[in-house]
């Protein structure tokens, strides 16, 4: 019987290793605009993505935090990327997104001017980010190329890290 | 391997509750030391908690609670009269035990902790003693045992009156009694073991200390077998009495314990449950004034105060399973104070009352150190010396009361001491050499807000820094955890005659009520135990002085600050006339807080920023109101700090935004149209189109003002049709009139009411204009030229 059971996970698990390659091979993303650029984040760091919604201002912050807005009970913090990213603020449209992210504990939201699509993309199509940019201040965790764009990928802890 | 932690939990958990309560019982022995039933509670304590880690392998703390245990045995059974001496070690050997089980916590081991010296001193005690008066001493309870056995065996009557749950409770007892005596002879037999292994070093160390104590010792135990034999029975039978009463209930109480992270969930939820209901009595509110009359309303109104009702009592309920008794902070008080009156050779007596008093679990653990610090303090600057006090004419031994009680939504607690009270003059005085006030503020200060500068920072009366305290850190560290409880400190005090400090703190720290206040398009929330009252000026009241801008309350100033330059608001909307001033009060501290409207009261749930945006000065948190939106909580404190920096901003509006667009052509006239109906839009965009202006549309109220006010348009006049759902036209019209920069825009209103009523409130909402339904197309044309200044040549 046991037997029986060991051959089952024995097949079950071969079967699944191919998966798994596969998937170590592939990253999953989420693109998005802001101003003229595409940037991606892991799929897995968000938590959800909302049309947007009435928020807070709160006083004593830099511009680009918009301030707090609630996501079913809870007090979210607001973030405009194109002001963070140094373009000017631009008024929502129908295509505007907030982009709820989630690493750890840490949770906020981002505006971003329009969501493109999840993206598949393999590692070795990731290239480091520029040499002119330190690799550790820096936002940016990637660049990915996939047929003729470019996609800048974030670093999702730095996004949601406090910086003032 | 997770039996054992589950095992350790438990242990733990009980080790740290009888620790607790032996502390107050071992100053209570110390003072009362013939009191048998407390001895053995003590011993009890020491020796569940001996059998318990020798279990769990926990070699240091058993080698530790197993020579305390022979001292309280000995003590047990009068064989040693426990002196302040003996009570220092013993008192050392216990917090010798509460570091080792903190070291189990966190390591689960019990190594790092170095018990042979304090074991050595509970060998001396017990094995020095012993030595001298070996024989004496261990036959007298040999004898004196079966005295008390038989005085024991003679209540044995008594059983047949008992119940069952008392006849029970003495079956314990005396099972109790059995295997501590059992234990005892065991204990006993260790202990002479060992005290001969430890008896080499005692003589060589403490002779001249070891002699004097030997001397009164044969002394001491000769009067003693008498009258504590005469005296035991009666002690006893009170024991007796007392021990049943006390384990009945015992029996009777049923409780469980629940992990603390299940209730915070509870509370998590219960804020989730009152939020809603506050949105549920907006959305009642609203469908009441637009259904007034109908029957169903009287259904909704019950089913929503049946809602509110149960939500309040399930908020309490659930409040009061996290509530503990305070007392569990003031257990620990009595050891501290007479620790320290030992260390500063003064007299100090300290009453406790109200320790039942229950707070929330969160503020129970966090009060404790503030009140440390509070109780340290008055033992050393408070209460004098003993002989300062005679040469005073007070008692020698100086009285603290420590005391809880309810004050409304609040708890009270109250340290008074009878010492020295504090000197006004001799506050500023310090306070101005070190810098915390300039001489101007000394001079115009009250005393009671020259009794609050002992909180500020780098502030300390002591001329001497001792041991206890005196660094000038503590009582600013004090006022800060207080306030972080958004609790206030309140000194009171009388030279010669003692100083109060009471701390008033709310019950909870989750659900607090608040009064919400209005400012241009923003709330905010104040908590309202900060708020002393409300009133409403004009804008003339308001006077500048120094560059501050004041009133005059009653017979008071009252400086005054606005909140939208707390919170950098932009003056967007016209400020009225009229403005209403909060007044917020802070112990001795007021502030006025001018702000356009107040909103009213509610009770608000208290949420977290969350770590990206904690910290934000003037902001204490944030709240979900009834309509989904988020509200900020000011932070009072903070507040009061920021306010000292902000300098008047005489009501200067910002100049209204001109919109004086040069017009080129006809289409840069646009006109924004207001109305429900699709039809009527098309009929007033066929009767304008001609006139070759840009048109813009928009279904209701709502969707119209969202358009105005995102700027991507300049309006040169809008057209307003009067009902229409979300937002009608005259709420509409108001709406718009609150800002400057719109003051000019012609609104047009397009109806088919007709009635003179309908008019006059088209008027009072701020419409130029009232054209009724239906219309043709060239009047409507021409009153919007009219209005807009249209120019001929685009005719």
């Amino acid at each position: 019987m046991s037997d029986k059971l060991k051959d089952i996970i024995k097949t079950q698990s071969e079967q699944q290793e191919p998966g798994i390659d596969h998937s170590a091979d592939i990253v999953q993303l989420v693109g998005f605009i802001i101003g003229e650029e595409e940037y991606a984040v892991p799929i897995l760091t968000i938590q959800e993505i909302i049309k947007p919604i009435s928020w807070t201002r709160v006083p004593q912050t830099p511009p680009y935090v918009l301030g707090v807005f609630n996501l079913r009970g809870s007090v979210i913090p607001l973030i405009d990327l194109r002001v963070k990213f140094g373009l000017p603020p631009k008024n929502h449209n129908d295509e505007t997104r907030f982009f709820v992210l989630k690493q750890g504990d840490e949770v906020a939201g981002f505006v971003i001017d329009r969501l493109t699509a999840a993206i598949r993309i393999k590692k070795s199509d990731i290239g480091p980010p520029p040499d002119t940019i330190a690799s550790e201040e820096s936002m940016i965790d990637g660049v990915g190329k996939q047929e003729g764009r470019i996609l800048t990928i974030l670093k999702v802890n730095k996004l949601l890290e406090r910086d003032f | 391997m997770d039996e054992f932690q589950e095992i350790l939990q438990d242990f733990l958990v009980e080790s740290f509750e009888l620790v607790e309560k032996l502390d107050e019982d071992l100053v209570e022995l110390e003072n009362t030391p013939e009191d048998l039933e407390l001895l053995n509670g003590i011993f009890r304590v020491a020796h569940t908690v001996k059998g318990a880690s020798s279990f769990l392998n926990f070699d240091v703390l058993t080698h530790l609670t197993h020579h305390m245990e022979d001292v309280l045995n000995k003590a047990r059974h009068g064989e040693l009269i426990i002196t302040p001496d003996i009570m220092d070690v013993v008192l050392e050997s216990i917090d010798l035990m509460k570091t080792l089980l903190n070291t189990i916590r966190d390591t689960s081991a019990d190594g790092g902790v170095d018990v042979a010296a304090c074991v050595a001193r509970l060998d001396k005690v017990s094995g020095g003693t012993g030595e001298v008066e070996a024989v004496e001493s261990s036959a007298t309870p040999v004898e004196e045992a079966p005295v008390e056995e038989d005085v024991s065996s003679d209540d044995e009557p008594d059983y047949d009156n008992m119940d069952d749950a008392d006849v029970e409770a003495e079956i314990e007892r005396l099972l109790n009694q059995r295997q501590e005596e059992d234990k005892a002879k065991r204990a006993a037999k260790i202990a002479a073991g060992e005290s001969v292994l430890a008896a080499p070093p005692s003589p060589t160390e403490d002779t001249p200390a070891g002699e004097p104590k030997a001397k009164p010792a044969p002394a001491t135990p000769a009067p003693t077998p008498a009258p504590v034999a005469e005296e035991k029975p009666a002690p006893r039978a009170e024991a007796k009495a007392a021990a049943p009463a006390k384990r009945a209930p015992a029996a009777v109480e049923q409780t469980i314990r629940v992990d603390v992270k299940r209730l915070d969930h509870l509370m998590n939820l219960i804020g989730e449950l009152v939020l809603a209901k506050n949105r549920l009595i907006k959305i009642n509110d609203d469908v009441e004034e637009r259904y007034e009359g109908e029957e169903f309303l009287e259904e909704l109104n019950q089913v929503v105060s049946i809602v509110s009702l149960v939500t309040t009592d399930l908020q309490i309920a659930v409040m009061k399973t996290r509530m503990l008794p305070i007392g569990k902070v003031f257990n620990k008080f009595p050891r501290m104070i007479r620790d320290l009156t030992r260390e500063l050779n003064k007299k100090i007596e300290l009453e406790i009352s109200g320790e039942e008093t229950e707070l929330d679990k969160s503020i129970v653990e966090e009060i404790g150190d503030p009140l440390v610090h509070i109780i340290r303090n008055s033992c050393d600057h408070g209460v004098e010396m003993p002989d300062v006090r005679a040469a005073a004419g007070k008692e020698e031994t100086g009285t603290i009361k420590l005391k809880a009680y309810n004050e409304g939504n609040a708890i009270v607690i109250q340290i008074d001491d009878d010492g020295k009270g504090l000197d006004a003059e001799m506050l500023k005085n310090k306070s101005f050499e070190k810098g915390i006030i300039t001489e101007k503020e000394a001079d115009t200060m009250s005393d009671k807000e020259a009794f609050a500068l002992i909180f500020k920072p780098g502030f300390s009366t002591a001329a001497a820094v001792t041991n206890v305290s005196g660094r000038g850190v503590g009582m600013d560290v004090v006022k800060t955890n207080i306030e972080k409880l958004n609790g206030i400190i309140d000194v009171d005090s009388e030279i010669g005659q003692g100083t109060s400090i009471k701390l008033k703190i709310p019950l909870t720290l989750a659900i607090i009520q608040a009064l919400l206040v209005g400012v241009q398009e923003e709330y905010y929330a104040i908590p309202l135990s900060s708020v002393l009252e409300t009133v409403r000026i004009s804008q003339d009241e308001i006077y500048t002085v120094e560059n501050r801008s004041v009133m005059r309350l009653r017979e008071e100033v009252l400086s005054l600050v606005h909140i939208g330059d707390i919170f950098e608001v932009d003056r967007i909307l016209d400020s009225s006339e009229h403005a209403y001033v909060v007044v917020l009060g802070l112990g001795a501290q007021k502030l006025g807080l001018i702000v356009d409207t107040l909103v009213g009261q509610e009770e608000i749930v208290i949420k977290s920023l969350g770590d990206y945006l904690k910290g934000i000065e003037g902001v204490a948190g944030a709240t979900i109101r009834g309509d989904g939106g988020v509200t900020l909580i000011v932070d009072v404190v903070a507040l009061m700090q920021m306010a000292k920096g902000v300098k008047a901003s005489a009501s200067n509006q910002s100049e209204a935004a001109q919109i004086t667009n040069e017009k080129t052509s006809a289409s840069d006239y646009k006109i924004m149209i207001v109305d429900d109906s699709k039809t009527d839009r098309m009929i007033m965009r066929k009767a304008l189109e001609p006139m070759g202006v840009t048109l813009v549309e928009a279904s209701d109220g709502q969707e119209a003002l969202n358009t105005l006010k995102s700027g991507e348009h300049n309006f040169d006049a809008m057209l307003i049709d009067i009902e229409m759902p979300r937002m009608d036209g005259y709420s509409l019209a108001s709406e718009i009139k609150k800002y400057n920069k719109y003051k000019n825009l012609p609104l047009i209103a397009v109806t088919s009411r007709t009635g003179k009523s309908d008019r006059m409130r088209g008027v009072e909402s701020g419409m130029v204009e009232y054209i009724t339904k239906p219309y043709s197309a060239d009047y409507l044309a021409s009153v919007v030229q009219r209005n807009v200044n249209f120019k001929s040549e685009f005719l």
